[in-house]
């Protein structure tokens, strides 16, 4: 920008609603005649900041200084700003005309010179001949135009934003980035614009400001913001990306994955932890061992312009594990209409601690039910000589109506797959089906984890669960009494790749990318 | 779903029937007299004739409209700041006050207004209170005050509710909008919010203004024998007097008052409305 004048300064900015911190100390410049953009999910504080810089809402703590005066204690109507509306606040009871006019009325400016202004305005926004439409006869894109006419007429020194694209379709909203782009630039004035689209955000501003949880997480330029990304929240909100974690090895080194790469960042501590992020735009596809790491292609997606594939170069964790598929006889009983079924299923002796009825009941998979009613029939006792002990038990299940089934129980010590590198557990059962239940399931992928038992977890931390896929190799509509292995997985690392150049799922390939092209951040939260 | 309009004309029938029938049974007793038994009569407008020419009825309806237009505009002058102030109040205050006003609502109004004779007689707590501002002897009771602080006590909450209820609806960003165009609170209230909230307003005068201008038992009540109001007149001419062809007739008059006084108020406000915007 030609005027690098500061305009606005945040100082410290501090608000809280309900015990609840909505900005913690926000501090920031705005300079004159810039194109800031407020950018954030929703509840990050960008528009609290906004409202705060209108005076609609006064902060907790910290100042705004507007052209070097504190602004504070001023109330809306004594700042030298205007705003527009998330739902535009148009007036209903007046007409186009009057809407934009409404300021110069306040300020009592002579008639002839509102008309001027206000017909000049409708020619900014491509309106002349609405100004004695109803408010209600505009369409939203009209509106919003109107809402920018009303607070631009007033020549303010700042235009302030909220979301004002957000009720828009698409076209439209495309439509009206362009044009706000055009009005500043032909007004020459501060806009600060609060969006969570971060398209918008790339497209219209000279400056964007990210925000997180009430704090600054980046300042800069739409394409610094875009190339450099300061950590893996930024990157993941502005564009697509591949975000893995790594080692600093030293200056102009990096390591993930067990190899070692050449970047051009530097100034990290040796071997500090970081996170690195390669753009999908940014990596070729070469034959397999052409370039710096070797995948299958998993997936390509065809997404207009180009292909997006997911190539997966190191492999997750898996864990098969046998389906013994019964004959109907084996696991079900009936007594005329009343029905029970039920498996024998695998137990691990060290999942015995505190095991209840209802969880050998989920286990087993016991039902009882009338096949008059299609009533669901209630599992009335459970007896067993279950013991926390290697070995095979019985267990029996009756219904209300004395209707009862024995099955086994298996309990084994079950050896989960642990990948230490990765910090990955997995672990499933073995278990017993009959073809019905196969070919009655209407989500068979979720229904063979929760048969199976399949779990991930990571290793140091139980808790904090890691989600599993599924292959399994038989068709379900024809599968016939055997044993079939199921296996359950972790995903290894997946690169995301667009390109315009197809590849076959399933192939080899390799993956090229630059030093340039691998971009080093800080782990959020550490603290060097 | 037409299948299902047709389901709504048994309802139409009825609700026609029960409706209009009474109203034109009215009408067709004004504009009658008995004949010398209950199968004849003729016609005549002689009810109406007696009506226009008799100096002590038309005083009579003069007294009613002046009546019930200063009940409708202390109303409005006391009912609109308290509507407002309720409208900015915080959600759980808004509701617990609509609640306090409509209170007294859950206790008939002929109890309630009982209740005002012995506020405003003599020695009453009014008169005792004025004492204490050196006004004794005070006695309201039996006068036009006493009929007027009735009738506004009575009417009151409609007017509060349907302003409120006009307030509360309004996008609270127009109110913004208005301050961030440099507009201070007083030009922000005369130029967004009242216009605003005219048709509240106009739903408000119509609910006080038609029951304040047929009262009958507040005038008979708080005014004694000497506050007659047209009410008065019409419940006089069918309970005592017997004369059903004459209260038909001024019924029917009344009406016809009710229907041109509405008609101006709404006008002017369709005028009021177009003058803002040109």
């Amino acid at each position: 920008m030609e005027n690098e004048k500061t305009l606005i300064q945040f100082r410290n900015i501090q608000k809280s609603f309900d015990d609840q911190i909505i900005l913690k100390g926000i501090n920031l410049d705005i300079n004159q005649n810039e194109f800031v953009t407020l950018l954030g999910p929703s509840g990050c504080g960008k528009t609290t900041l906004l409202r705060i810089l209108g005076g609609f809402l006064s902060q907790d703590g910290g100042e705004v200084y507007i052209d070097g005066k504190e602004i504070s204690s001023l109330p809306p109507y004594k700042r030298e700003l205007n705003t527009v509306f998330q739902k535009y606040a148009l007036f209903p009871n007046m007409n186009v005309y009057e809407n934009i006019a409404f300021g110069l009325r306040i300020k009592k400016v002579s008639n002839d010179i509102i008309e001027q202004k206000v017909m000049r305005m409708l020619r900014l926004i491509g309106l002349e001949g609405y100004e004695k439409r109803e408010i209600t006869q505009l369409s939203g894109g009209q509106q919003q135009r109107v809402a920018i006419a009303r607070a631009l007429v007033n020549e303010p020194d700042v235009l302030l934003l909220d979301e004002p694209l957000g009720a828009l379709d698409l076209k439209l909203r495309k439509e009206m980035q362009y044009e706000l782009k055009r009005i500043q630039q032909e007004v020459g004035i501060t806009f600060i614009f609060v969006t969570h689209d971060q398209e918008e955000a790339l497209t219209m501003s000279d400056k964007i400001v990210v925000m997180k949880e009430g704090e600054i997480q980046q300042v800069g330029t739409p394409v610094e913001i875009y190339n450099e990304p300061v950590n893996a929240y930024v990157a993941r909100f502005i564009g697509e990306s591949n975000i893995l974690p790594g080692i600093m090895v030293d200056d102009e080194l990096v390591r993930f994955d067990e190899q070692d790469f050449k970047c051009v960042d530097k100034g990290f501590k040796k071997d500090q932890p970081v996170d690195i992020v390669i753009r999908p735009e940014d990596i070729d596809i070469v034959p397999a061992g052409k370039g710096k790491l070797n995948g299958t292609v998993e997936s390509v997606l065809f997404k207009g312009m180009l292909y997006e594939v997911i190539v997966e170069t190191v492999p997750g964790t898996h864990v098969t594990v046998n389906m013994h598929i019964t004959s109907e006889t084996a696991n079900q009983k009936d007594d005329g209409h009343i029905h029970i079924s039920g498996n024998s299923f695998y137990l691990d002796v060290d999942d015995m601690e505190g095991i209840q009825d209802k969880d050998l009941i989920a286990r087993a998979d016991a039902q009882a039910w009338n096949d008059e009613t299609d009533e669901q029939l209630s599992i009335e006792s459970v007896e067993t000589n279950l013991e926390k002990k290697i070995g095979t038990y019985e267990i029996t299940f009756t219904t209300v109506g004395g209707l009862s089934i024995t099955k086994t129980i298996q309990v084994i010590d079950q050896q989960t797959v642990r990948d230490e590198k990765r910090n990955e557990g997995v672990s499933a059962f073995n278990f017993f089906k009959s073809k019905d239940e196969i070919q009655e399931s209407v989500a068979l992928d979720t229904d063979l984890k929760t048969w199976a038992n399949a779990q991930g977890w990571r290793l140091n931390n139980e808790d904090q669960g890691i989600p599993l896929d599924v292959t399994y190799d038989f068709d379900p509509e024809t599968i016939t009494e055997g044993v079939y292995p199921v296996t359950f997985w972790t995903k290894g690392r997946e690169f995301k790749i667009h390109t315009t150049d197809y590849v076959k799922e399933g192939s080899r390939v390799g993956l090229a990318f630059g030093p340039e092209d691998i971009h080093v951040m800080e782990k959020e939260g550490y603290t060097s | 779903m037409k299948t299902w309009r047709r389901l709504a004309i048994p309802y139409l029938i009825w609700g026609s029937f029960m409706l209009l029938l009474p109203m034109l049974l009215i009408v067709f007793y004004s504009v009658i007299q008995p004949g010398n038994d209950v199968a004849t009569f003729r016609f005549s407008l002689s009810s109406y004739v007696r009506f226009f020419t008799d100096r002590d009825f038309l005083l009579i309806l003069w007294r009613s409209l002046k009546i019930a237009i200063e009940t409708t505009v202390l109303c409005l002058l006391i009912g609109y700041p308290v509507a407002y102030w309720i409208s900015r109040c915080s959600q759980k205050t808004q509701n617990l006050m609509v609640l306090i006003i409509t209170l007294p609502m859950w206790i008939n109004m002929l109890v309630r207004t009982y209740a005002w004779i012995g506020i405003l007689s003599e020695g009453g707590p009014l008169s005792i209170v004025l004492g204490w501002f050196g006004f004794h002897n005070v006695d309201l009771l039996y006068t036009e005050a006493a009929v007027l602080i009735g009738m506004v006590y009575n009417f009151l909450p409609y007017m509060i509710l349907q302003i409120h209820s006009s307030l509360t609806k309004m996008d609270p960003s127009l109110i913004e909008a208005a301050s961030d165009l440099g507009a201070s609170p007083f030009q922000t209230f005369w130029r967004v919010v009242f216009p605003l909230s005219i048709p509240g307003v106009i739903s408000g005068i119509t609910l006080v203004f038609l029951p304040a201008i047929s009262a009958f038992f507040i005038p008979k009540l708080l005014g004694g024998g000497g506050w007659f109001l047209i009410g008065n007149v019409i419940e006089n001419q069918f309970i005592t007097v017997g004369e059903w062809n004459f209260g038909s007739a001024i019924s029917v008059i009344m009406a016809m008052v009710m229907m041109l006084l509405m008609t101006l108020v709404r006008k002017a406000d369709r005028k009021a409305s177009k003058e803002e915007k040109a």
